[in-house]
């Protein structure tokens, strides 16, 4: 664009002075030539103004308050019937369980229980026998479930309330949840007395933590896991609307949580759980907390700062504790509880959490919260669509809507993409040095700009991706993990410094290879950021932060120690996360198990493009 | 690298490639793409209103076939209909569009054989948009093979088989009646790139009546057999008709079917004349301007018809896109071409996740879907009037030190 400019010097004002177009030309010119020399520092402002938007996610004067906007859910306007008699059935379905706990029985005793506990109340009952294979071994258990069919409709829709065997404490620790299992029991026997439902009441006891509802919803739609093999379900209903998934670990609880993120980032719709947080605070009296995190003030905040800002820290504090959380689990795909195995359906759900503590709420508190959630819930005449499925929720009653946080991660991908085009467009000239008759004024001659093989060049590392994914799901290399990883992340990071033999070019005539990659890639990276970002903007926004900056930084050197510490250092970046074991595992159980595309997504997409800005750095200048 | 693109070994390796591609089970999971195949050109459709016809059933009495006659009867005669033979059928239709688009390059550089003819067949045969659909075993496929061979006969002069493949063409595609005038044109004159010099149209004038009397009769007797095999004329308002009246609003990545579904009942028999008027009017202007270059008109034509027509699929911009392979004197005059790159690279991207957030996945809704067919549609229009800009560029020559060329 400089070149551009310089060419079209004074002569052109002196020689097409009459001509009408002249102002046009100039002013397009002057409107360029502004752009372009101030575009560094609008690059910095939008990376700037991107971070701090992001670094502003928690502020408590971004977002608005709760709402429900589906009139039709009338959330708490019900009066509830679950009494002590309930609480008492629970009770004793809670004694039976930890009876079975006591005597370790396995997963298809206790399903077989449990079957019989709901035929016991008449409700048709089955179980259900899975295994699913994978890398790290085989997965197995038995589902019990029981379907309610409605009295007033013909079982076209249906609501499923869910327990898992296993808790989500520590994310599936290990944890039971007996009281969950037991509260699920005493509803059926509860819920079947009333016949007001409009649609079918589904009780799912899933085995294990997540892979028993894998198995049992997959068995449900009718959809094929190559390495799942499930019993079909004796028993069907209808389409399912909503789920609810009741969680409760402990003794007594304190507070309901709401755990709401599903696999590969997908939200309920927030109604639901808006008609939850209303029942669950004026209906049972038991206030709700986002996760487990509660708000406590009692946040250390430094005396040097004025007492004024201290209410709006602790604020900030509170919510950015619970935006990372969300950003924790949406970023690599992983739901926050069984319920988020739903989503894949359409069908919202979500798991209502109740926070071990002492005291003072326990089955009384949670039956008639879940019944009036239910009532809600079965007033729905079409699936839950008002509301937001894009949501960030700081607080159980304050969220940030799409266009609020949304624009945080687009802005940064818009710099790259400034970056990228600007080195493309530069790539494209030379100042003549030839020639210096004119001193003073440059002369830019125009140079090619061969893509194919910086094309070549990107699909190779893209290809190394894949390769390096299929290598990772692998069971050899679960099963020689510390081995494997140092062995892959030697030969993943040998293999691009064949860049090294690239002979270095005639930069009058080509652009040299390493400029013209660092501005696809940063195109590319910004493509793929600002789409990531509708998907699941904390990938997106991940992304942005991871590679941003190192992106727009990448840059070739003369001395070769510099040129290999940088890619060294982009390696690290690219491939880091092959040591973060325990982590590397679970997230390849969940695109094994449950098809949870993060594993794939880093492997394919993350690691080639900053093993691209590592490229850059080692090619010729 | 240049004996690396010898078309007699890259034609080959990439037609047995892309066979090797069609025979695995990906058409499966495409063939209910919305965005590969439309109404119009789907193979469920196909499949379904072969198996009326077999039945004794009229298969345009239901409102879901919308194919010409002519596929019916090449179905239930000819061609068997397992899905493996069809996608083998399609692929090679692929092949057949690539190697007519390697003779009309040919026939524009006026020599038997080019290093650049391995290229051009990859441009069309590696080209996503075009061979994702046929993958989806979507009849736009044809539709691309009958104007290359329609293109590539009227460049090497052969009349009637030119007319013929355009007779041919109209009959599974109506919209495509607008690369009539270019194709008279091309076949009176010469295919060879006279961008550099405009001047007036130098064939031979007279000539075009005639042709077009032939063009006639073939396209009479097309629709004659048409209504001989479907016994009755029932199939006109369902095939040709649908592409005018828009009766099935399933989304596409055109720009017409969103535009429909929020219109009042009133006001559609207007804009659907305007919708299709709209489209009318480009041929006039282009076939004037580039009258020296007939070929080049045809292409600008397909790019239009990529953007604008009724009931689009991916692989009519795809052909617009494959083609500009063979007018490489534009590139240098190309004014963003990274910026239709990328606009394209966003479109392709967006819109099967947009489509996937909207019908699967339930999040998103029908706007998501449609914004990313107007970044679609941006793309293309980019595309089309870069293409535009250079063609008439080349005319004023190498750029001049303290000139610019400004459009008025």
């Amino acid at each position: 664009m400089n070149a551009l400019r310089a060419r079209l010097g004074a002569r052109v004002r002196a020689r097409l002075q009459a001509d009408p177009n002249i102002a046009r030309i100039h002013r397009k010119q002057a409107l360029v030539a502004v752009l372009t020399r101030r575009l560094h520092i609008i690059k910095i402002a939008l990376f700037l103004v991107g971070y701090l938007w992001m670094a502003a996610i928690p502020s408590p004067r971004l977002g608005r308050g709760t709402y429900i906007d589906e009139n039709a859910l009338g959330p708490g306007q019900v009066n509830t019937y679950w009494n002590w008699g309930d609480v008492a059935n629970a009770d004793r379905y809670l004694e039976q369980l930890e009876g079975l706990r006591d005597a370790n029985a396995t997963s298809e005793e206790r399903a077989n229980f449990l079957m019989t506990e709901f035929l016991k109340l008449g409700i048709p009952a089955s179980t259900q026998n899975y295994v699913f294979t994978s890398s790290a071994g085989n997965v197995q258990g038995t589902n019990a479930y029981a379907v309610l069919s409605s009295p007033r409709t013909s079982g076209t829709e249906a609501m499923v309330i869910s327990a898992s065997w296993i808790s989500r404490t520590g994310e599936g620790d290990g944890t039971l949840n007996l009281r969950g299992v037991s509260t699920v029991l005493a509803l059926a026997n509860f819920l079947k007395k009333y016949s007001l439902w409009a649609k079918d009441l589904v009780f799912v006891i899933s085995d294990n933590y997540v892979d028993g509802m894998q198995a049992w919803l997959s068995a449900y739609h009718g959809a094929t896991q190559s390495n799942l093999q499930a019993d079909e379900l004796e028993l069907a209903s209808g389409v399912i609307w909503t789920a609810l998934n009741i969680d409760y670990p402990g003794h007594s609880f304190s507070h309901l949580g709401i755990f709401h993120e599903g696999i590969n980032g997908r939200l309920p719709n927030q109604d639901l759980l808006n008609s939850f947080q209303q029942i669950s605070k004026w209906t049972g009296g038991v206030s709700v907390l986002v996760y487990d995190h509660q708000d406590s003030s009692q946040t250390d905040i430094p005396s040097w700062i004025p007492s004024g800002f201290h209410e709006e820290i602790q604020a900030y504090t509170y919510r950015s504790k619970n935006v990372v959380r969300h950003l924790g689990y949406q970023a690599r795909g992983r739901g926050s509880g069984v319920h988020g195995l739903f989503h894949q359906f359409r069908i919202d759900a979500f798991t209502m959490f109740g926070l071990p503590a002492t005291g003072p709420h326990g089955f009384h508190a949670i039956g008639r919260i879940v019944e009036s959630t239910l009532r809600t819930t079965n007033n729905l005449l079409e699936r839950l669509h008002a509301s937001f499925f894009f949501y960030i929720l700081t607080t159980p009653e304050r969220f940030l809507k799409i266009g609020s946080f949304l624009p945080s991660a687009v802005l940064i991908s818009v710099a790259m993409m400034f970056g990228g085009l600007r080195i493309w467009s530069d790539c494209a000239w030379i100042p003549d040095l030839s020639d210096k008759k004119e001193a003073g004024q440059d002369k830019w001659i125009q140079r090619s700009r061969p893509v194919i093989p910086v094309l070549g060049i990107m699909l190779s590392t893209h290809i190394l991706g894949a390769v390096l994914f299929s290598a990772i799901t692998t069971t050899w290399f679960i099963n020689n993990q510390t081995l494997a990883s140092t062995l892959i992340l030697t030969v993943v990071s040998t293999i691009p410094l064949s860049a090294l033999l690239a002979p270095s070019q005639d930069a009058s005539r080509a652009a040299p290879i390493s400029q013209l990659l660092k501005a696809l890639n940063l195109c590319f990276a910004s493509t793929v950021i600002s789409i990531i970002t509708v998907v699941n903007f904390s990938l997106a926004m991940s992304l942005a932060i991871l590679l941003g900056i190192p992106l727009s930084v990448s840059s070739p050197s003369k001395i070769l120690p510099i040129r290999l510490g940088k890619f060294a250092t982009y390696t690290g970046l690219a491939l880091g996360w092959i040591f973060a074991s325990e982590e590397l595992r679970k997230a390849l159980w969940d695109w094994e198990i449950l098809g949870v595309w993060f594993a794939p997504f880093v492997c394919i997409v993350y690691t080639p493009l900053v093993l691209q800005a590592g490229l850059v750095c080692l090619l010729p200048l | 690298m240049k004996s690396s693109l010898d078309v007699g070994l890259v034609f080959p390796l990439l037609v047995a490639g892309r066979l090797l591609l069609a025979l695995t089970n990906v058409s499966d999971a495409l063939k209910h793409n919305h965005q590969l195949s439309s109404p119009l050109t789907s193979y469920l459709n196909l499949q379904e209103g072969i198996y009326l016809f077999q039945n004794g059933i009229d298969p345009y009495s239901g409102g879901v076939f919308r194919h010409s006659p002519l596929f019916l009867s090449l179905f239930t005669t000819v061609l068997p209909r397992s899905r493996v033979v069809s996608s083998i059928i399609w692929t090679l239709s692929d092949a057949l569009g690539a190697w007519a688009l390697v003779q009309i390059w040919r026939a524009r550089q006026r020599v038997a054989q080019t290093s650049r003819d391995g290229l051009i067949a990859a441009a069309y045969l590696l080209n996503p948009y075009i061979f994702l659909s046929t993958l989806a075993l979507s009849s736009s496929t044809f539709e691309n093979t009958f104007a290359l061979l329609a293109l590539m006969f009227a460049a090497k002069g052969a009349a009637s088989p030119a007319l013929l493949a355009a007779a041919f063409l109209l009959q599974i595609s109506l919209s495509s009646v607008l690369l009539l005038a270019p194709l008279l044109l091309l076949i009176a004159s010469s295919p060879i790139s006279q961008l550099a010099s405009p001047r007036s149209f130098a064939g031979n004038g007279k000539k075009m009546i005639s042709l077009l009397v032939e063009f006639l009769v073939f396209t009479v007797v097309l629709t004659l057999a048409s209504a001989l095999v479907s016994g009755g004329w029932s199939w006109v308002p369902q095939t040709w008709g649908a592409s005018l009246t828009l009766p099935d609003l399933t989304p596409n990545v055109g720009l017409w079917w969103y535009f429909f579904t929020e219109m009042f009942d009133h006001f559609r028999p207007f804009f659907l004349m305007v919708f299709s008027v709209h489209l009318l009017i480009y041929v006039a202007p282009v076939c004037v301007k580039f009258q020296h270059d007939p070929l080049f008109a045809a292409f600008i034509l397909l790019g239009i018809l990529g953007t604008f027509k009724s009931y689009p699929t991916m692989a009519d911009p795809g052909l617009f896109l494959s083609m500009i392979s063979v007018f490489p004197e534009l590139y240098p005059h190309l004014r963003y071409p990274i910026v239709t790159t990328l606009l394209h690279l966003h479109a392709a991207l967006l819109m099967p996740l947009f489509h996937h957030l909207w019908l699967n996945q339930g999040t998103a809704n029908a706007n998501f879907f449609y914004a990313s067919t107007l970044v679609f549609a941006c793309a293309n229009g980019a595309a089309l009037t870069d293409c535009i800009w250079a063609g008439l560029r080349i005319a004023i020559g190498e750029p001049q030190e303290g000139f610019v060329v400004v459009q008025e």
